[in-house]
């Protein structure tokens, strides 16, 4: 089997999973604690792994920016911005599909059904996260679907689970008891671009 | 006999048109085979678009399409819809090329769609209500039928018919083309487009595209101004006043566009707005939009009150060029200011050192453009040959 075949197979699958739990609970998040990172960008590589993310440059579903506030020598210091798609409460990239190719799961996930992409690019254009790319395996626009294909399973996105330093925090928000929902509650946190109204569900400890 | 005096009622030949001209147009559409088989054959890639700009040229030059198409259809509508006699004279042409330009506009989208076909089954099978794209693709869908029953009407004689479409192609027309605007504006991503300015701008800017159109038309129809028939020179040098008018009206629009993205240098704005002024679309922005675009045609009509033809069609040709390089400029110049910071390791592509991203087309891009821009013309051509678009 083919990289190709197998990103499409997987993306087939993911549309079915999200079809048979149409009536899950949960809400998924991600609570990120950015002083940890330490820009090994094994989260990049586990992501393109796990989802047969096509080869190329600018074919990613997540990234790691280093953050440009640099001090002046001999003052100096160094921090850096995993991230990838936000997983909106109010996404604007479903709103615009004209064809409901991207939507959302009942557990709050944005997903791209790849069958019915038309490859218009809209919600390219409407993603304040540039989170998006079209990729050649699926014909269709992909993005991060917090490893939609391991929801079953219960396991953690490869993301999250390739960290050393466990800066990623996976868990169901809608869960008092979870530790996402714990480490919201004990500490300050914020979102990427939270003017554009957009409700990330990944949060960012301060 | 009937079926006689009905074939002679649609069909008719004009000699003013030579062949060299309807050669060398298809020689030119051509060039655009190129670039369709290449994207065929090598996908996507062959063009210059990226994850930060992710619509290039042909988005621009379909916009440019439709709204030349729009505006054909308001301008005609004037006369045989809104009941001034003195414009009806303008129906036939303007609603032909209205429908040329939305069919080359459907083509230049259809090598964008990474699926067109995909497209017309889930248009209808899965459609998004909230969807600008969904509305805007649907309603021009309509305007196409209305105006092509409109163009049967108006061939037939028929002005109870031609009254009827021609309505529903306004009603429908205004409301694509302002979805269309609605495409951007409804992106809140996006400030440089976000707003209810876009949707009214368009509207606007299809007038100007409209009038321009049927300026040039009847001159390439009647070979020069001196040759236009009594009828015809009384509905263009109307029709010249109005394109100064709204050309007036459009550089008022731009001016205010301009200060309020500049003013307090509101974040994304104002960066897409210098890129415009100074940075790297500015000699678009400058020459093709500002001089041939708004200047020169006002100045031109401002000067010879509209009353002189042969000036007016040099300033419909300038603004029909410059208003090519309006809509690039519109549609890039949103997208130039990136969603991320382009940091190391952000991986932001196109990014140059001044925050920005960049986009220039590729030469398939290029030459699909100028083939479907021959083709049209070129397919114009033929039906003011073979037509009788004359009253």
């Amino acid at each position: 089997m083919s990289e190709n075949s197998r990103a499409l197979k997987l993306a087939e699958d993911n549309q079915k999973l999200a079809n048979k739990r149409k009536k899950a609970k949960e809400k998924w998040g991600i609570v990120l604690d950015t002083s940890k990172c330490i820009d090994c960008k094994a989260c990049t590589v586990a992501c393109k792994m796990e989802n047969y993310v096509p080869v190329g440059f600018y074919n990613y579903r997540i990234w790691v920016a280093e953050d440009t506030h640099y001090a002046k020598y001999p003052v100096i210091s160094r921090s850096f911005q995993p991230s990838q798609c936000q997983q909106c409460e109010n996404p604007p990239c479903v709103h615009v599909c004209p064809t409901h190719a991207s939507y959302k799961t009942a557990d709050g996930v944005v997903m791209v059904d790849s069958k019915k992409c038309i490859l218009c690019k809209y919600c390219m254009t409407a993603c304040p996260y540039d989170a998006r790319y079209e990729s050649h395996a699926t014909e269709a626009i992909d993005k991060c679907t917090f490893c939609y294909q391991r929801r079953e399973e219960g396991k953690d996105p490869a993301c999250v689970e390739t960290c050393p330093p466990k800066v990623r925090v996976f868990g169901d928000l809608n869960d008092p008891n979870s530790e996402v929902s714990r480490l919201l509650a004990y500490n300050e946190y914020t979102v990427l671009k939270p003017e554009k109204g957009t409700k990330p569900k990944l949060k960012y400890i301060k | 006999m009937s079926t006689n005096t009905t074939t002679m009622d649609f069909f008719a030949k004009n000699d003013k048109i030579s062949n060299i001209w309807l050669i060398l147009t298809l020689l030119i559409s051509l060039f655009g085979v190129y670039g369709v088989f290449n994207v065929l054959i090598n996908g996507h890639d062959v063009y210059g678009v990226t994850r930060t700009v992710p619509w290039g040229i042909l988005i621009s030059t379909y916009v440019f399409f439709v709204v030349s198409s729009t505006g054909l259809c308001l301008i005609s509508s004037m006369g045989h819809v809104f009941g001034i006699e003195k414009y009806e004279v303008i129906g036939k042409r303007a609603v032909i090329l209205a429908i040329l330009t939305l069919l080359c506009g459907f083509g230049v989208i259809a090598m964008e769609l990474g699926h067109p076909f995909r497209m017309m089954i889930y248009n209808i099978i899965s459609p998004n209500f909230e969807s600008a794209i969904w509305w805007m693709g649907t309603l021009y869908g309509v305007y196409l039928v209305f105006i092509i029953i409109e163009f049967y009407f108006l061939m037939k004689h028929n002005h109870k018919g031609a009254f009827y479409a021609g309505l529903g192609g306004f009603i429908a027309g205004i409301s694509a083309h302002s979805n269309l605007g609605a495409v951007f504006g409804l992106l809140e991503a996006r400030p440089f487009w976000h707003g209810p300015y876009l949707p009214i701008y368009f509207i606007l800017s299809a007038l100007i595209s409209g009038t321009a159109l049927i300026l040039i038309i009847f001159n390439i129809s009647y070979g020069r101004p001196s040759n236009l028939p009594e009828k015809a020179k009384n509905a263009l040098t109307g029709l010249s006043k109005l394109f100064g008018l709204f050309l007036g009206i459009i550089i008022f629009f731009d001016i205010w566009k301009i200060i309020t993205s500049v003013y307090g240098a509101p974040p994304e704005k104002y960066e897409s707005v210098m890129a415009l002024l100074t940075g790297q679309l500015s000699f678009n922005f400058w020459f093709f939009e500002v001089m041939l675009g708004m200047l020169i045609p006002f100045f031109i009509i401002l000067f010879t009150k509209g009353r002189n033809l042969t000036a007016s069609l040099i300033a419909a040709i300038s603004a029909v060029i410059g208003i090519f390089y309006m809509r690039y400029d519109l549609v890039i110049a949103g997208q130039l200011f990136p969603m991320r910071e382009p940091a190391p390791g952000a991986h932001v592509q196109s990014a140059l050192q001044n925050g920005m991203v960049t986009y220039s087309p590729s030469f398939s891009e290029i030459s699909i453009v100028i083939g479907a821009l021959g083709f049209c013309v070129f397919l114009y051509l033929l039906a003011e040959k073979y037509l009788n678009l004359s009253e």
